[in-house]
């Protein structure tokens, strides 16, 4: 036995000091991790702390502004994917880089496929049975013939790991493996992970779930606003410290003046909805008033809930409420009834980008304002130069196109649109995504102004500082389904980050 | 429509699109109302017929499958009816002819590819535009005259048959032959559905794939060029709007042949079921004395009639 050994060995894989600025954006600040083979590594941090800019900097798909990576104790420059395969490195990512109408053989050997006798030719046979060689230990229950479209997520995933077996690849991060796996895939995906770490591979482990990666991690790198704050062992800390230390002292905006004391009569009752989208047994409401927030990670269901009440989405059981109307069928019902939806990609689902303010203004109202169906430009431009001045949209004039405007200016637009038509429930979807903070803050000012003339809101924001600060209270979702409610009291980004995380 | 392995037959079993039962019904349905259907002579006929038309519809199935378009294919087979009938005329060779014809199709089909993979332009709207411009030089190089004076090798080698297989209806078999093993045997086959299926996944492999996605443009230039062959030699003649709008029936067979339109699923087998039942159903109709325009109206019908029946199956598997 030699135990200093390890501890001496060089990392398979260290990325020294990484610093990485996008516009308005500090993505990496000074970052530093090392992989050594035979170690799970797993990184910590809430969206936004840096988890996914650095694995896309190992990868090639971004290009440090500062730092260095080594493999093996060398430099190493990786420009491309292609590089970081060169490399050994290869990354399973959520979205998988599968072929949805190539078999399971032809998606694994995808760019190196293997070659036959007469030139030109491929070897299916030699394929195949590679094929079958490298997934048999991975305990796969499907023929490397299958089309991989007709193969389930956790399948899928077999076959990405597969993949990158073939390249014989040394490091392999894994972007959130577990999110789409039933408990017992998630076990098997483990043995799979052990059997990697004894052949020696270095693996780079992202997840949410805070309980598994105590069972599967060797070490664990927390990040926060894209810097380390710290390097742990798993015995060494704890859930609670591991939430703590996501979270951090952040710098907090008052974005919300008064707070509602009294709210008024409800304005939205759902109750144990369920979609065909995957909600299951939601029960929520929102009355007038109230600002209420819709916590969860990133796949915990918010957007399929939003969709859901709107109607955007099939709703299986379950009702809807709004204000004294049951809401049947889809959009136009629930339009016709005062809801709003400010979806989250306003670009491609709220705004049309290439016509004026005052056309994206009163478009949704336009049945409000002329109800005899002719269209009369006075009485138009008089209701869009009143809602510019209320809703304070900077423009040069309301024939400007929206597509020159701020994005938070855009966003108010998509508000005024749901106001002119009426509306008194607002759904904000990621209202405040890709604005900065005067936007934000201008946002949440009329936000309120909203909801201090009656109007409710239910806000969807990842951005936990934000939503804490700006909510009565909040529900909290994991799994399509609602697993908390905190008040303005208990309403703090802790509770939510312990009720949002998989642990327990 | 599996891209593996095509011939397993369990697979191919398991997946008969609904083309396959709408060309037993309506050859079904000719040979009992129609009785110069089912005829040893008009079934050639069909083959013939069809055969330019499996010629566009092979090359067509793969762009589609990158859920791309080519709209051009019917004007270039012109224009290149037109340049081999010229070539012809001026005493080249029949291997020279098609030599010009097929090199005039690649030449359009490279320019799609460019528009469509480097220019960004959508594939409906680029070739649109080179559909114009092979019919706008073909017209102007014949003044819209038909080009005659060909000779008599081509016509003397479109009439020959080997072994009572007509000419038209080989080489239809070899382009197959050809197709089905670019696209099943090879990496550029390979990369096919991957274009349209997962383009970011070819990226990540580190493979080419504009170069692959151009290439596939190309190759249908080449192969509408290259039916001139077929074309001009049934014709004896040149003439700069023969094939105009043929792409349409292309497209057609290729989607009632079960290829559609998303991430890359095609298959290529159905694509010849898809040109047969086209071919039969314009070969009946046309026995039965069905006016030219509702003809036409036929093949709209067959379209929608065979993705309804493939909708319907998908439904009853679950899956639709």
């Amino acid at each position: 036995m030699i135990p200093e050994k390890k501890a001496e060995k060089t990392p398979v894989v260290e990325m020294r000091r990484i610093s990485k600025h996008f516009p308005g954006v500090r993505a990496l600040d000074d970052v530093s991790v090392s992989v050594h083979g035979g170690e799970v590594h797993v990184l910590l941090g809430q969206n936004g702390a840096g988890k996914s800019t650095l694995v896309k900097t190992l990868y090639g798909a971004y290009q440090p502004d500062a730092g260095e990576v080594f493999v093996d104790g060398r430099p190493v420059r990786i420009a491309s994917p292609a590089d970081a395969r060169r490399l050994g490195i290869a990354v399973i990512f959520q979205e998988f880089s599968l072929v949805p109408y190539l078999d399971v053989a032809q998606n694994i050997f995808l760019g190196r496929e293997l070659r036959g006798r007469l030139p030109g030719m491929l070897d299916h046979r030699r394929m195949h049975e590679e094929a079958r060689r490298l997934l048999a230990p991975l305990g796969a229950g499907f023929a490397t013939d299958t089309l991989v479209h007709r193969l389930g997520v956790a399948e899928q995933q077999i076959v990405e790991i597969a993949k990158a077996l073939s390249q014989r690849a040394r490091v392999l991060v894994m972007d959130e493996p577990t999110a789409a796996l039933s408990e017992r895939e998630i076990r098997t995906l483990f043995d799979i992970i052990r059997g990697l770490k004894a052949e020696g591979a270095a693996i780079v482990y992202i997840s949410h779930r805070l309980r598994e990666i105590f069972d599967i991690g060797d070490r664990m790198t927390v990040l926060r606003d894209g810097r380390n704050v710290a390097a742990l062992r798993p015995a060494e800390t704890s859930v609670d410290e591991l939430v703590r230390l996501m979270v951090g002292r952040q710098v907090t905006t008052t974005y919300r003046q008064r707070f509602c004391g009294s709210p008024g009569d409800p304005l939205l009752d759902v109750r144990n909805l369920h979609s065909r989208s995957g909600v299951a047994d939601v029960t929520v409401s929102v009355r007038a008033g109230e600002i209420v927030g819709l916590a969860g990670l990133v796949g915990s269901g918010r957007t399929e809930l939003a969709r859901a009440i709107f109607g955007a989405d099939h709703r299986s059981a379950g009702s809807v409420r709004v204000g004294t109307q049951s809401l049947e069928g889809g959009p136009s019902a629930a339009v016709a009834a005062g809801v709003g939806l400010v979806p989250e990609d306003r670009k491609a689902q709220g705004l049309a980008l290439i016509r004026s303010v005052r056309d994206n203004l009163l478009v949704a109202g336009l049945r409000h304002l002329f109800p005899g169906g002719w269209y009369r430009p006075a009485a138009a431009a008089r209701s869009a130069a009143d809602l510019i001045a209320r809703l304070a949209i900077r423009t040069p004039s309301p024939t400007r196109l929206v597509k020159f405007l701020s994005g938070g200016n855009q966003q108010k637009i998509v508000i005024g649109k749901w106001f002119t038509a009426g509306a008194r429930l607002f759904i904000f979807d990621e209202p405040t995504r890709g604005i900065d903070v005067a936007g934000k803050a201008d946002l949440y000012a009329l936000a309120e102004e909203l909801v201090g003339q009656g109007a409710g809101i239910l806000l969807i924001n990842s951005e936990l500082p934000e939503l804490v600060a700006v909510c009565d209270r909040a529900y909290v979702m994991r799994d399509k389904r609602i697993v908390g409610h905190l008040g303005r009291a208990e309403l703090s980004e802790e509770n939510i980050l312990r009720l949002a995380m998989h642990h327990g | 429509m599996g891209n593996g392995a095509p011939f397993v037959p369990g697979r191919v079993f398991s997946k008969v699109p609904g083309v396959a039962y709408l060309l037993v019904v309506l050859a079904v349905a000719f040979a009992i109302f129609e009785s110069r259907f089912a005829t040893v002579a008009n079934l050639l006929n069909v083959g013939v017929q069809s055969s330019i038309l499996l010629l566009l519809a092979l090359p067509m199935t793969l762009i589609i499958m990158t859920e791309g378009l080519d709209l051009s294919m019917g004007a270039v087979l012109s224009l290149s009816t037109v340049v081999m009938a010229f070539a012809l005329v001026n005493g080249h060779s029949v291997v020279a002819a098609v030599a010009r014809g097929a090199f005039v199709g690649l030449a359009f089909g490279a320019g799609n590819g460019l528009l469509v993979v480097v220019g960004r332009i959508p594939p409906f709207v680029a070739t649109l535009g080179t559909l114009g411009i092979a019919q706008g030089i073909a017209l102007v190089a014949t003044d819209g005259q038909s080009v005659v004076g060909v000779g008599a090798r081509l016509p003397a080698l479109y009439r020959a048959t080997w072994l009572g297989v007509p000419f038209s209806i080989a080489v239809a078999t070899a382009a197959y032959l050809v197709f089905h093993t670019l696209l099943y045997h090879t990496r550029f086959g390979t990369y096919v559905p991957a274009l349209g299926g997962n383009p970011d996944a070819l990226v990540l492999a580190g493979v080419r794939a504009k170069t692959y996605h151009m290439a596939v443009y190309a190759l249908g230039g080449l192969t509408a060029g290259f039916a001139a062959l077929l074309l001009t030699g049934r014709m004896n003649s040149g003439h700069p709007i023969a094939a105009i709008g043929m792409e349409f029936d292309a497209i057609a067979a290729v989607i009632v042949g079960g290829t559609s339109f998303e991430r890359g699923n095609g298959w290529l087998p159905g694509t010849v079921l898809g040109v047969l039942t086209v071919g039969i159903l314009k070969n009946g109709v046309d026995l039965m004395e069905v006016p030219s325009s509702l003809q036409v109206a036929s093949i709209g019908l067959l379209v929608i009639v065979a993705l309804l029946v493939d909708q319907l199956r998908g439904r009853l598997r679950g899956r639709a």
